[in-house]
């Protein structure tokens, strides 16, 4: 079987009348293998969403190809997203259904028969604790639930590859582990997952490798503990948590990316504030 | 390329939402045109008797209820299109959710025109059976111009697609409305033969798109006299607006 997910020298130029353009993605390459939890780490505007959306064929990218599967998914989005799950950042759930009839609305675009469409939601609900809501009105979910289920939708037609872009920011901690949990479990069934993040702790926690990400190109990609060990070492860290007080703790992936960068997690870095 | 089956796939989910929705989506396509036609139709038709065209005397009721068909196309496809093609957008985000699907977001937007104007001739539809029923129009002539509605609706709902890809919120797709949609509704002569208005005005009304519409439309329902320019001018608007629109949404969501 082909690789479930190849990016090969994507990149993607923004060209904006009298202004410079903006090189979102500069030239991004990686893999995901069957079974693998892949994550792309970077502050806001460090490209994630852009690549994710070239990804999904949503974009068409201005350099570089995507394969799924083997089938080039700007050549034959039809085909190539048959195979592909994708969770966006932002709620794009269908708010004129309710919870059962947005996965089975969903299921009707991949050309899933009604019967099976119906088989499948209540299966995935099941397995996404979304049962007992199946004709409540999304509107009426928590944030949490909301986003398992369009985590679950992205599921409707079996997908060999699911991308995820920030798929807990917003949730609070206990929504967090139940999404995080439901991820494990899908990757122990052979699926890739992409996603991208920009909390260490979830990169460090879910993703066999990690890429991290800045300015639109890929400073460095290896397991959680290689570019932790590689970058920074073993030896602990001392930083002053509160004014006065000193804390050691391990070394983590926020440690490696500001070594990298000079920047944190945490600051928000569009286009043009980085190109000093 | 694009599928035909994909398109209907988009198409199938605003039909589940109408189906969902059944009560409102009946009040909302149907109401409308009937408060019109009780209101002008009977109530300012008994008043007014009979309007001349093309030289044959109409019955008010029956020359203001097929303004009526036409201005029910502008209304339920500009409204849908401009208003509902917004949220679906810009706050449900359905049209980038679909189009991440194996439907592509070319496809989404034929949908959503297709399904716009289904709807608009779903409810002009039920305007020219009232007509036949009441005796105002021929069955003929009113099965015949229903086609025709199919793409007349198809200029309103791209305008309303066009006017949606261009604004910024959902406020300001008022200004189209009221500088436009409106303006088109009064003074195009949905309510009285455009002859009564001064000639510089009639030129600028027949440069709009409702003109040419009730032009056909009273061709088809009443029998006046056809003017093969009225179809020139549509065919004209349709194939500048329909990609016109496509064009602008598309550039809009994946700027």
């Amino acid at each position: 079987m082909p690789c479930p997910l190849v990016v090969s020298h994507l990149k993607k130029t923004y060209h904006r009348p009298g202004r410079p353009p903006i090189e979102a993605v500069a030239g991004v390459s990686f893999e995901v293998q069957a079974g693998e939890c892949f994550g792309l780490l970077g502050p806001n505007g460090a490209g994630k969403s852009t690549s994710m959306k070239c990804i999904s064929g949503f974009y068409e990218p201005t350099e570089g190809h995507v394969h799924i599967l083997g089938i080039d998914v700007h050549r034959d989005p039809r085909s190539a997203r048959r195979q592909l799950g994708v969770c966006a950042q932002e709620d794009s759930l269908d708010t004129d259904f309710d919870v059962e009839d947005q996965m089975t609305q969903f299921a009707v675009y991949y050309g899933i028969p009604r019967k099976e469409g119906r088989r499948r939601a209540e299966e995935l609900l099941g397995r996404f604790d979304l049962l007992d809501k199946r004709t409540e009105l999304v509107e009426s979910l928590s944030g949490g639930m909301r986003r398992r289920l369009q985590v679950a939708r992205a599921l409707i037609n079996q997908p060999k590859v699911l991308v995820l872009d920030e798929p807990t920011t917003g949730l609070d901690p206990e929504a967090r582990r139940i999404l995080w949990d439901i991820l494990v479990q899908e990757r122990r069934r052979g699926l890739a997952i992409l996603l991208s993040t920009h909390y260490m702790e979830e990169a460090e926690r879910l993703c066999d490798r990690v890429a991290i990400i800045h300015q639109g190109k890929i400073l460095a990609c290896d397991s959680p503990e290689h570019l932790i060990q590689g970058q920074i070492g073993t030896e602990p860290v001392e930083e002053e948590i509160r004014p006065g007080f000193r804390h050691r703790r391990a070394p983590n992936l926020e440690d490696v990316y500001l070594k990298l960068t000079g920047r944190s997690l945490e600051s928000d870095s569009p286009g043009e504030g980085t190109q000093a | 390329m694009i599928s035909l089956i994909s398109i209907f796939r988009v198409w199938q989910r605003y039909l589940a939402v109408f189906r969902k929705n059944i009560v409102y989506a009946l009040v909302t396509t149907f109401v409308e045109p009937f408060l019109y036609l009780l209101s002008f139709g009977f109530g300012l038709g008994s008043m007014i008797g009979a309007v001349n065209l093309d030289g044959q005397a109409i019955p008010y009721r029956a020359f203001v209820l097929a303004g009526i068909v036409a201005q029910t196309l502008l209304f339920q496809g500009f409204f849908e299109a401009a208003y509902g093609s917004f949220i679906r957008m810009y706050y449900q985000k359905i049209f980038q959710a679909i189009a991440v699907t194996p439907v592509t977001l070319s496809e989404v937007l034929w949908g959503e025109l297709i399904w716009d104007s289904s709807r608009a001739t779903l409810s002009a539809g039920a305007v020219l059976m009232v007509g036949v029923a009441i005796g105002d129009f021929p069955w003929l002539g009113a099965l015949a111009i229903l086609p025709f509605c199919f793409f007349f609706a198809m200029i309103f709902a791209a305008l309303g697609l066009w006017v949606a890809a261009k604004s910024r919120t959902i406020e300001s797709i008022s200004y189209p409305q009221y500088l436009l949609v409106f303006p088109m509704f009064l003074f195009c002569g949905v309510f009285f033969p455009l002859t009564n208005l001064p000639v510089l005005f009639q030129k600028a009304a027949w440069a709009l798109p409702l003109t040419p519409v009730l032009s056909m439309m009273r061709s088809f329902t009443l029998g006046a006299a056809f003017d093969p320019k009225a179809l020139l001018i549509l065919i004209l608007w349709v194939a500048v607006l329909v990609p016109l629109a496509r064009r602008a949404m598309i550039r809009r969501l994946l700027a």
